[in-house]
């Protein structure tokens, strides 16, 4: 398994660190060059991690550990409106972004209320294209007991977040101390919570991980991601073009551009042979690696 | 301003004590409420919330907001600036112009000038209802969109019943007694 770091330094000789990530079957997901300072998100086998951690103290730069790296999250409140966003939505979406996630936000269309709340089969698609979802609830116990029957619907794992006290609400996958919020979450309590909740996502994460290990894909998403840049650059104005899944990406392509997806190849197989290949509901095309007992080997 | 959130358990009380504050303050209404008290009962899904008004401040005038220099006036206060300006051209057309930022020139008789000092840019009052209303809105659970108004007797506030079910005469009856002295004591109408 990949393990993903982040890496913060300067630019002197960062270029050695991307040598080495690739010399021993690692990737760079993400990268950013500011000015003198230079941000990193590497994947590796995690087997080499104490060869990342020499040359990057080597550079004197930093390396972090990031728990969410390589999932996407979707963030879902009941609404859009001023009780939910910008607080507590945006902070939790920002406190996942710096532990290694993508996030996506949802304002439900009828989520509010308790006995009103209620989510479309769209919404609940839209949300199961994504690794695992964090809801959003309020300060009330009785309100989060009713409106667990919302998550319950969906197939990807996630957690709640809420006001009472996770002893108050007897639910599983719940933290609380967050609820309604009128201001920033910069507190250092409030932060804590912040990390409490990012803890039980990765924790909810890691059982998915553990039964991608028992089963493991035809290939590495990062793999097929280096493979599919490969062919269509990505463009310069384009961000995240490729998002990466724990079991699949979704690719941001024209429709013109769906063919050449289906024929890239990967090891000796097309990648449409080990991936079920769909319009996303949210932006370009899905791509589910098949596992490698149903697919096969790709070499 | 005083605050009480009662009804619920401890944490959402607390919870909503906060936002209360700082949803008036965000309103600027702050100075002006006197005292506020909600009741929630988030089992039957029922809130309710009471207003009552304290002193309003009193309309700002012209010379409230600038100070004359000659044949100009400097706005002292600048976030009246663009009401002072539309008040000032809607009534006096080109006689008045906006020299620099700060500074307006005007070729006015001394007893336009005086009249001129005496002229409302902003009552308070104006925009207090719909300030009020607009923190009511969000302050209270979005899903409680069924509203009931329980006007004061003074019209010195307001007591509004939200839930997201039809609301019962029950609980119009219990809103006036648990508001007390703020909500009209007469009976309610339908």
């Amino acid at each position: 398994m990949y393990k993903i770091m982040m890496f913060s330094g300067g630019v002197y000789k960062f270029n050695e660190l991307i040598e080495t990530v690739e010399d021993i079957g690692g990737f760079i997901l993400q990268s950013m060059v500011m000015q003198t300072e230079t941000m990193l998100h590497l994947a590796f086998p995690a087997e080499e991690e104490p060869r990342i951690k020499a040359k990057a103290k080597e550079l004197g730069g930093k390396l972090k550990d990031l728990p969410l790296g390589g999932a996407e999250i979707m963030v879902v409140v009941p609404s859009l409106g001023k009780h939910h966003a910008v607080y507590p939505m945006c902070d939790i979406a920002e406190f996942l972004r710096r532990n290694g996630a993508i996030t996506d936000m949802m304002g439900l269309a009828r989520g509010v209320g308790k006995r009103i709340a209620q989510m479309t089969v769209e919404e609940k698609a839209i949300i199961n294209e994504c690794d695992a979802a964090v809801f959003v609830f309020g300060n009330f116990k009785e309100c989060i007991k009713k409106k667990v029957k919302l998550c319950e619907m969906i197939d990807v794992p996630y957690i709640i977040v809420g006001g009472p006290s996770a002893s108050d609400v007897d639910i599983p996958h719940y933290v609380g101390g967050v609820g309604r919020r009128t201001s920033r979450m910069n507190r250092k309590e409030d932060i804590e919570k912040l990390s409490e909740m990012a803890t039980a996502l990765a924790d909810v994460l890691e059982e998915k991980r553990i039964e991608l290990e028992e089963d493991p894909l035809a290939a590495s998403p990062l793999f097929i991601k280096e493979m599919i840049e490969m062919i269509l650059p990505p463009k310069v104005t384009e961000e995240f073009p490729i998002v990466i899944h724990m079991d699949g990406l979704r690719v941001k392509v024209d429709a013109e551009d769906e063919e050449r997806i289906r024929d890239i190849e990967i090891g000796k197989r097309k990648l449409s042979e080990i991936c079920e290949i769909k319009k996303s509901l949210y932006e370009g095309y899905l791509l589910e690696i098949l596992p490698e007992a149903v697919a096969g080997e790709i070499f | 301003m005083e605050i009480k959130v009662e009804g619920g358990d401890e944490y959402a009380n607390a919870s909503y004590t906060n936002v209360c504050n700082d949803v008036f303050r965000d309103v600027g209404l702050r100075s002006n409420i006197d005292r506020v008290y909600m009741y929630c009962n988030a089992a039957e899904h029922v809130f309710i919330i009471s207003i009552k008004i304290g002193r309003v401040p009193s309309p700002v005038k012209v010379w409230d907001v600038t100070l004359r220099e000659g044949n100009k006036l400097r706005i002292t206060k600048e976030e009246y600036a663009p009401k002072l300006l539309a008040l000032l051209w809607d009534r006096y057309d080109e006689r008045v112009q906006q020299e620099s930022r700060l500074i307006i020139k005007f070729e006015l008789d001394e007893e336009e000038v005086a009249k001129l000092n005496e002229l409302v840019v902003y009552d308070p009052k104006e925009d207090l209802t719909v300030r009020m209303l607009d923190g009511i809105d969000r302050i209270l659970p979005e899903g409680a969109r069924v509203r009931y108004p329980i006007p004061s007797a003074q019209g010195q506030g307001i007591t509004i019943i939200a839930s997201e079910n039809p609301i019962s005469d029950e609980w119009k009856v219990k809103a006036k007694e648990l508001v007390g002295g703020i909500a009209s004591s007469g009976e309610v109408h339908n």
